[in-house]
C-alpha cells in the first residue's frame, strides 16, 4: 500500500446538529493525515453541511470514505473524484455568487448542490463537457469532479444553501 | 397529576430498563444527587478506588458478557481518569457506557471547580458522546447511548450529566421500550453473488487459513467459525483479540499468529494460498512488514466495519456485514460445493503445518532450576475450569498466557490488546466476576501492571469478589527489558521493579489470602489450593527474570523473519542476568 499516488477528492457530508460531530470530523481529518485544500461548513435547518476538498494517497480514498460514513453523527457522505481529463458532472467553484449565476446560465440544466462560505458545488447535466467552460470564467478556479460514491439513495435531493 | 421525579431518578430507571445490573463507580460532588438516588435504587454499585479501575471493570464486564459495561464517575478529574479505559475500549471495540458528572449547566465553560471539558477531552477516545441538557431528555439520551455502544462496530460512549440536570425535576417520562443489551442488528452490505464468489475461492484453495479476530467473538460467531473450519478442513489462527473463538485443542487450531505467534502459524500464513479474515483488522502486530505479508495468498475479508476493508492490506474480496450472518451464508454456499477438487489436497497442507509444529513447537526449558512463567501458565490452565475467565495485564505474561493457556470457548479471554494498557488485568477480572459470580475468574498479571491498579484489592475485599490473582513476578518491566536486551544491545534503562511490596503480605493486609511461590515443585499444589474455593486469593509467583517471549518477529521484519529461540550467546549469559536481579 506504500508509495501511492496522491489524488484530490471532495467529500460532501451532512452531519447532525450536535457540534461535537463537526469537532470529531476535524479531528479525524487531522489524525488521518488528510491534507485539507479547502473546507466549507454551513448550517442547515437541522445539522450542518461540510464540504472538504482533500489531497490524500489514492489508496486511502476508499478507507477514508468508509471511515467518514460510519462515523457517528454523519448522516450522508458523497465522494467526488477530481477527473481533469474526462467528462465530469460536478464542478466545484471557489467563487462569488455572480460568477455562479453566469455559470448556471452557460450550462442550462445545471443546479446548485451546495453553497456556503464562498464555495459552490454545481451539478452539470451529464455528459458534462467542460471543454469550453473556462471561456468567460478565466478568473475562476474550477475543479471538475465525478461522483464516485454516495450514501444517499438516488431519489435524495441535493442540499442547497 | 403524577409526582415529578428528578433527573437522577430518571437516569437510574433508564439504566434499569437497559438491563444494567451493576455499575462501577466512584462518587464526587457533581454526582452526589445521583448517588442519593442510588441509595434507594436496586442497581448494584461497586465502589472502586480509582476511576481507571471503573473503566477497566466495565470493559471486563462487557467482554465477558457481550453487554455494555457501565461506569459512573464525577466531573473533572473523575472523568479524565477514565481516558485510558475508554481509549482501550475503543481500540478493541468494546461496548462501554461511561456516565460522567459535570458541573451545573450554568457554570459550564466558566472554569468552575472540578470542571473539565470532558466531551472535548474524550472526543478521540469514544465512539460517540452526549451531553444531557434536561432531565426530560435523559431517557432518549440513555437509549441512544446504549444503542450506539452496541450497534455496528461496538465501542465506548460517554454521557455527560450536569449536576443541575441530575437535580432537575420533571414529569415522569415515557421510557423507550427498546433495550439495547447486545447483538444489535448490523447492516449487511454484501450481495449473494459475493458470498458465492467467496465460496468458490475457498472451495478451490488448497492451502487456506482462517484468520479470526475479535470481531468473530463480538458477533457471537464462534459456532459458525467452527462449522466453517470443519466443513472445509481449513485450519484456524486467531489474533490476540480472537483467542477463545476457536478451541485450542481442536485439531484445526493453529493458535495465535503475529509478533509472538508460533512458528507453524506464521509459516502457514507465509505459505497459504488463501487467507480468510473474519472480524480481524490486519493489525501491525499480526502482519509484520506489510509488503511481505501473506504474499502467496488471495484474501477475503469479512468485517462489519467497512472502513477496515483495504485499510492496511488490499484484499481480493470484501464481505461487509455481521460475521455470524455472513459465515452462515458462506457455509450454506460451501455445502453446495464441497467436497471440491482441492479438498484432498488439504490433508497435505495440514501435514505440512504439523511438520512445522514439530520443527519448532512453542516450548521452554522444562529442566531449568528457575521457575518458568510458561509452566505457571500451563499449570493454572490445567487446573482451571473449562469456562474459567482469564484476564491478563500487558507484557510478557500476556504473551505467555496467549501461547500456553488452553481456550475452550469465547468470552473467556480479557486483554487490553490494541492499546496495551498496563493495569487492565486485575480490574477487568473484577468486572467479569461481577458478571459471573459463580464462575472462576483468574487475573494473570505482571508485577508492573499489577502495581498500577492494586489499590482495588480493597474493592475485592469489601465486596468479597472471589477473583484469583496470579502475579508472574519477574521484578521488572519484562517486555521492555526484553526489547532492551534484543534491540538495544542490553542497555537496560529504568526497568528494575525490585523495589516493590511483598504482594502476598499486601494482600493479607487487605484481608485477602496471599501466598508466594518460588519453586517449580510448589506450583501445582499452590494452584490447586488457589483455585479450590470461592474466596479472593493472590499468589505471587517469582519467575525467571531472564525469560523472554519467543518466537518474536522483530519490528519492521516480516513473519518469515521471526526469531524462534534465543541465540546461543544469550542463553549462556543467563547467569549474568540472574545476578543483575539477585535480591
Amino acid at each position: 500500500m506504500a508509495g501511492s499516488n496522491h489524488v484530490k477528492w471532495l467529500a460532501a457530508l451532512d452531519i447532525d446538529e450536535d457540534p461535537i460531530t463537526a469537532c470529531r470530523l476535524m479531528n479525524i481529518f487531522r489524525r488521518k493525515g488528510m491534507r485539507i485544500i479547502t473546507l466549507a461548513l454551513a448550517a442547515r435547518p437541522r445539522g450542518y453541511s461540510l464540504i472538504v476538498l482533500l489531497d490524500t494517497p489514492e489508496n486511502q480514498v476508499e478507507h477514508l470514505f468508509n471511515f467518514l460514513r460510519r462515523t457517528e453523527g454523519v448522516e450522508h457522505v458523497t465522494c467526488y473524484r477530481h477527473e481533469p481529463n474526462q467528462h465530469a458532472s460536478w464542478v466545484f467553484i471557489d467563487a462569488e455568487s455572480p460568477s455562479v449565476a453566469r455559470f448556471l446560465d452557460a450550462f442550462p440544466g445545471s443546479r446548485l448542490v451546495f453553497a456556503g462560505e464562498g464555495k459552490c458545488l454545481l451539478e452539470v447535466p451529464a455528459p458534462g463537457d467542460l471543454g469550453g467552460v473556462k471561456s468567460g470564467f478565466d478568473h475562476l478556479e474550477f475543479m471538475p469532479l465525478a461522483c464516485v460514491k454516495t450514501t444517499r439513495a438516488p431519489s435524495d435531493e441535493g442540499v442547497g444553501a | 397529576m403524577r409526582t415529578p421525579v428528578t433527573g437522577s431518578e430518571i437516569l437510574l430507571e433508564s439504566l434499569h430498563r437497559q438491563g444494567v445490573d451493576v455499575v462501577f463507580g466512584l462518587p464526587g460532588g457533581a454526582v452526589l444527587p445521583l448517588y442519593d438516588a442510588l441509595y434507594s435504587h436496586g442497581i448494584r454499585h461497586l465502589l472502586v478506588r480509582h476511576e481507571q479501575a471503573a473503566a477497566f471493570a466495565a470493559d471486563g464486564y462487557a467482554r465477558a458478557t457481550g453487554r455494555p459495561g457501565v461506569c459512573l464517575v464525577t466531573s473533572g478529574p473523575g472523568a479524565t481518569n477514565l481516558l485510558t479505559g475508554l481509549t482501550s475500549a475503543l481500540m478493541d471495540s468494546i461496548p462501554v457506557v461511561a456516565l460522567t458528572g459535570q458541573v451545573p449547566a450554568g457554570l459550564i465553560g466558566k472554569d468552575a471547580f472540578q470542571e473539565a471539558d470532558t466531551i472535548g477531552i474524550t472526543l478521540p477516545a469514544t465512539k460517540q458522546s452526549f451531553l444531557a441538557k434536561s432531565a426530560a431528555e435523559i431517557p432518549d439520551v440513555i437509549e441512544r447511548a446504549f444503542r450506539t455502544a452496541v450497534s455496528g462496530r461496538p465501542g465506548p460512549v460517554l454521557v455527560d450529566l450536569p449536576k443541575s440536570v441530575l437535580m432537575e425535576k420533571a414529569a415522569p417520562p415515557e421510557y423507550s421500550s427498546r433495550r439495547n443489551g447486545g447483538g444489535a442488528a448490523r447492516r449487511r452490505e454484501w450481495r449473494a453473488e459475493d458470498v458465492e464468489r467467496a465460496a468458490e475461492m475457498m472451495a478451490a484453495s488448497r492451502q487456506a487459513v482462517l484468520y479470526v479476530g475479535g470481531g468473530a467473538i463480538t458477533a457471537n460467531a464462534a459456532q459458525e467459525v467452527r462449522e466453517l473450519a470443519e466443513l472445509t478442513r481449513i485450519p484456524v489462527t486467531t489474533t490476540l483479540m480472537g483467542l477463545g473463538a476457536f478451541p485450542s485443542a481442536h485439531p484445526l487450531s493453529l493458535g495465535m499468529l503475529g509478533m509472538h505467534g508460533s512458528y507453524a502459524t506464521n509459516t502457514a500464513i507465509c505459505e497459504c494460498d488463501l487467507l480468510v479474515a473474519i472480524g480481524a483488522r490486519f493489525d501491525d502486530r499480526v502482519t509484520g512488514r506489510l509488503a511481505d505479508f501473506a504474499t502467496k495468498a488471495r484474501k477475503i475479508q469479512i468485517d462489519v466495519d467497512p472502513s477496515e476493508i483495504n485499510k492496511n492490506v488490499r484484499v481480493d474480496l470484501a464481505l461487509v456485514g455481521d460475521a455470524r450472518e455472513t459465515l452462515r451464508a458462506l457455509i450454506e454456499a460451501l455445502e453446495r460445493r464441497l467436497p471440491g477438487p482441492a479438498h484432498d489436497g488439504r490433508s497435505r497442507w495440514l501435514e505440512r503445518i504439523e511438520s512445522w509444529r514439530n520443527q519448532h513447537p512453542l516450548a521452554y526449558d522444562q529442566y531449568s532450576s528457575s521457575l518458568k512463567p510458561q509452566y505457571v501458565i500451563e499449570t493454572l490452565s490445567r487446573y482451571a475450569d473449562e469456562d474459567a475467565i482469564v484476564a491478563v495485564d500487558v507484557g510478557q505474561h500476556q504473551m505467555w498466557a496467549a501461547q500456553f493457556w488452553e481456550f475452550y470457548q469465547p468470552r473467556t479471554w480479557l486483554s487490553s490488546s490494541g492499546l496495551g494498557a498496563m493495569g487492565y488485568g486485575f480490574p477487568a477480572a473484577m468486572g467479569a466476576q461481577l458478571a459471573f459470580p459463580d464462575r472462576q475468574v483468574i487475573a494473570i498479571v505482571g508485577d508492573g501492571g499489577f502495581q498500577m491498579t492494586l489499590n482495588d484489592l480493597a474493592t475485592v475485599a469489601q465486596y468479597h469478589v472471589p477473583v484469583k490473582i496470579a502475579i508472574l513476578n519477574n521484578r521488572a518491566l519484562g517486555m521492555v527489558r526484553q526489547w532492551q536486551e534484543i534491540f538495544f544491545e542490553k542497555r537496560y534503562c529504568d526497568i528494575d521493579l525490585s523495589f516493590a511490596p511483598d504482594f502476598a503480605k499486601l494482600a493479607e493486609s487487605y484481608g485477602i489470602r496471599g501466598a508466594r511461590v518460588e519453586h517449580r515443585a510448589d506450583v501445582a499444589g499452590a494452584v490447586r489450593e488457589f483455585l479450590s474455593d470461592r474466596e479472593p486469593r493472590l499468589i505471587d509467583f517469582w519467575v525467571d527474570p531472564a525469560e523472554n517471549v519467543y518466537p518474536i518477529v522483530p519490528p519492521g521484519a516480516s513473519l518469515a523473519e521471526m526469531v524462534v529461540e534465543p541465540p546461543r550467546a544469550l542463553v549462556e549469559e543467563e547467569e549474568v542476568l540472574d545476578d543483575l536481579w539477585a535480591v
